[in-house]
């Protein structure tokens, strides 16, 4: 039957079209991260009717397929969570190192055991007394800056903190709204398939921020789960059409507690997790900085009551405070300093007091060391934190090449897609002409 | 329908990646050789960076205990001078007494030699009372001097301690800043007590016109003379080893400085030929990266089209 002919040549050039179409698109969105490659499914057109042979129709379009692969989206996801959250921690502790190294609190403390060890060689030498009373009071001033820079420090982290828990809290309200969206759409459509990469996405910046589990209904839909750090299952951030907000509440010493849905969870990775570890960190920097500054003035004051001035007093308190944050110096003048031992009259050259001091400031449990300490555990753990994130690194940067090759466009594919649909098109085409013929042939008879 | 395939996206994300790591070490290494530092932050190599500080607290006190150390040599220099000068001083007065032990020598002679004395004893007070160039009397022990004060009847006592201070002149070394007066000037003459001062104020006094017998008490002085100028000479030679140690102790230094610096240099300097020879091991990396990608990406079907 010829009206046949044109039927089956009219469908195969419409799906033809329309999969010129898609290849189109798909070359169009190849550099759209968030694009997911799109194909046209197609199925035989035939109309049978009961005792008949039946009737071939051509082709006829089924429907958008989406290209998607759950598991790798979601490995991609989990590596890029644990990513974020070694590069959150490690750029939190760079940020202390900075701050302590920057205040070179430990070339303030050598200095001014040098300083001392100087005026032992003179104690009475009034240049030099000066000269040691100004170099205590520098150190108190570094003491404050380190407190200072590590505040900031806190603060910068504190802040990116905020910034993720907005993030992760605007993704789940998102993804809330996409699954309203899926619900109303239709099956196989463009729209749907354009809703299903926004979802992804909004999945993609969420898991960013914040470790989740996402499972899946029928129509494409998602529960979010938050993986929670404590091994215990985590509340539910997007469930079906309504949402659980994080909040966060920030402690004295600055760390950060998180809750969602009025229980407290511990954000097992993300930006956020690495955030809140970072914070855990410098708190206890800050909690080791306070300790030395205390014990750099106890042991100031201790060695001056043990001890008697230029004038033969008694040695008064070097330092008054008991933190990095409110240590000062006590003392106005050079005179001031306990050199000698307590009970020595006037103008005594005995130093002994001020070699103790001295001693005490380089002892092996003294201040110094602690110092060294601080540094050195802190740039281990960032040295070792650089190792793991490197290692994370190539395991996210593998999966989401993986999930690529999945979804992501290949343009030699579309370049021969193109040509393959270019040739069916042309040869429906010669069906019509053929078509054509046949009818002109039939009205030719007379 | 599988939908497996090589994405352009990944290939250009992948070719990416491996360009800036590529670019993100020659810049490190660029940093290196400019700035000659290895280690800019503590956390690239954490021990060395802790072998930095203690090496860098290290070179620190060493130039406070070399100043110390000069001081020391300073302040022991001038207490052996003095010295020299008073085991002069007690020499010429040895002579004198001898001089005015010889029964030739007449009342008048003994009046010279015992103004001579006098002369004598007063430069020795002068010189017992050197201050060092800062100011604090060089045998006082630790007290703050003067040394030795003259009551108004003329006798010399000694005013300070017997305390020596001690100096850090090297980790662990205390060295004594010298001696005291009374460890200089204060001996026993034949089981009693004396001094240099009592010995020349005595000899001085008796050599004064009307005394009984100025040639015996001039020969019962030259035995306390010999013991001051014992004295003096053994606190010149105890100086002078402490002296010698300090200098022990500054060759110390600087030796200890030197391989301070080595071993800063070892640990925190770039070495230049092998940051050099890696510069351009990745230059070539890269510049081959640069080419491949860009012929590979040329590569595309749509040429052919």
């Amino acid at each position: 039957m010829p009206g046949s002919i044109f039927q089956i040549a009219r469908t195969g050039a419409v799906a033809t079209r329309a999969s010129l179409e898609l290849v189109a698109q798909n070359i169009a969105n190849a550099s759209n991260p968030d694009y997911s490659r799109r194909s046209l499914e197609v199925r035989e057109l035939v109309g049978v009717a009961p005792g008949q042979r039946g009737v071939l129709n051509g082709v006829r379009i089924e429907g958008i397929a989406r290209a998607s692969t759950e598991l790798v989206q979601q490995q991609a996801r989990t590596s890029a969570a644990e990513l974020a959250r070694a590069e959150a921690e490690l750029q939190g502790l760079r940020d202390t190192e900075l701050a302590l190294e920057q205040s070179q609190l430990f070339e303030g403390l050598v200095e001014f055991e040098a300083v001392l060890t100087q005026l032992e060689g003179n104690p009475l030498e009034p240049a030099l007394r000066t000269n040691a009373l100004e170099t205590a009071r520098q150190l108190a001033s570094t003491f404050q800056f380190a407190d200072t820079t590590l505040g900031i420090a806190r603060r910068q982290v504190q802040d990116s903190a905020a910034v993720s828990l907005d993030e992760a809290n605007l993704q789940a309200a998102e993804l809330a709204r996409i699954n309203q969206s899926l619900a109303d759409a239709r099956p196989g459509t463009i729209g749907e398939a354009a809703l299903l990469d926004a979802r992804d996405a909004a999945l993609r910046d969420l898991s960013q921020q914040v470790g989740i589990t996402a499972t899946f209904d029928e129509r494409g839909r998602v529960n979010v789960r938050l993986n929670d750090g404590s091994g215990s299952p985590g509340p539910l951030l997007v469930d079906g059409l309504s949402t659980n907000t994080i909040t966060s509440t920030t402690n004295a010493n600055g760390t950060l507690t998180f809750e969602a849905s009025g229980a407290a969870v511990i954000p097992a990775s993300g930006a956020l997790a690495g955030q809140a570890a970072a914070l855990e960190a410098q708190a206890d920097f800050q909690a080791q900085l306070d300790t030395i500054a205390n014990e750099v003035i106890t042991r100031s004051n201790a060695t001056q009551g043990s001890g008697a001035d230029q004038d033969g007093n008694p040695g008064q308190p070097l330092f008054s405070g008991t933190s990095a944050s409110t240590i000062a110096l006590a003392l106005t003048s050079g005179r001031q300093l306990a050199t000698a031992p307590a009970g020595s009259p006037a103008g005594s050259t005995n130093a002994s007091n001020l070699a103790a001091f001295a001693a005490s400031l380089g002892a092996d449990d003294g201040p110094i060391a602690s110092t060294d300490t601080l540094l050195l555990s802190l740039s281990s753990r960032i040295s070792a934190q650089d190792v793991t994130r490197t290692g994370l690194a190539a395991i996210a940067q593998n999966a989401e090449a993986t999930l690529l090759s999945e979804t992501g466009v290949d343009l030699d594919t579309e370049a021969a897609n193109l040509v393959r649909l270019q040739q069916a098109f042309e040869a429906n085409g010669r069906v019509l002409q053929v078509a054509t013929e046949i009818f002109d042939t039939l009205l030719a008879i007379r | 329908m599988s939908f497996v395939s090589n994405s352009t996206g990944a290939f250009y994300e992948r070719s990416l990646s491996q360009l800036s790591e590529l670019r993100g070490s020659l810049e490190g290494l660029q940093n290196q050789i400019s700035t000659g530092v290895r280690i800019s932050r503590g956390s690239e190599d954490p021990a060395a960076a802790s072998r930095l500080r203690t090496l860098a607290r290290t070179e620190r006190l060493s130039q406070v205990q070399a100043d110390n150390a000069d001081k020391l040599a300073r302040d022991l220099e001038e207490a052996g001078d003095e010295l020299l000068g008073v085991a002069n001083i007690l020499a010429r007065a040895r002579e004198l007494a001898i001089l005015a032990a010889n029964d030739p020598t007449g009342e008048n002679g003994r009046a010279a030699i015992a103004e001579e004395l006098a002369q004598l004893e007063e430069e020795l007070f002068d010189r017992v009372n050197a201050e060092t160039l800062t100011g604090e009397p060089l045998f006082a022990g630790t007290a703050a001097g003067p040394a030795f004060l003259r009551a108004p009847d003329g006798t010399v006592t000694y005013n300070g301690n017997g305390d020596i201070a001690t100096v850090p002149v090297a980790p662990g070394t205390e060295l004594e800043r010298g001696l005291t007066g009374a460890q200089i000037f204060q001996f026993d003459v034949n089981g009693s007590p004396s001094s240099a001062f009592a010995v020349l104020s005595s000899l001085s006094a008796a050599l004064q016109p009307g005394s009984p017998d100025p040639a015996a008490a001039a020969r019962a002085a030259i035995d306390g003379l010999d013991v001051a100028i014992d004295t003096a000479t053994r606190s010149q030679t105890v100086l002078g080893t402490r002296l010698a140690w300090v200098e022990v102790v500054q060759d110390n230094q600087a030796n200890r400085a030197l391989t301070v610096a080595e071993q800063q240099s070892d640990l925190g300097d770039t070495d230049i030929g092998e940051a050099i020879a890696r510069l351009q091991q990745t230059l070539t990396a890269l510049e081959a990266s640069q080419l491949s990608f860009t012929r590979v990406a040329n590569l595309t079907l749509f040429n052919a089209l």
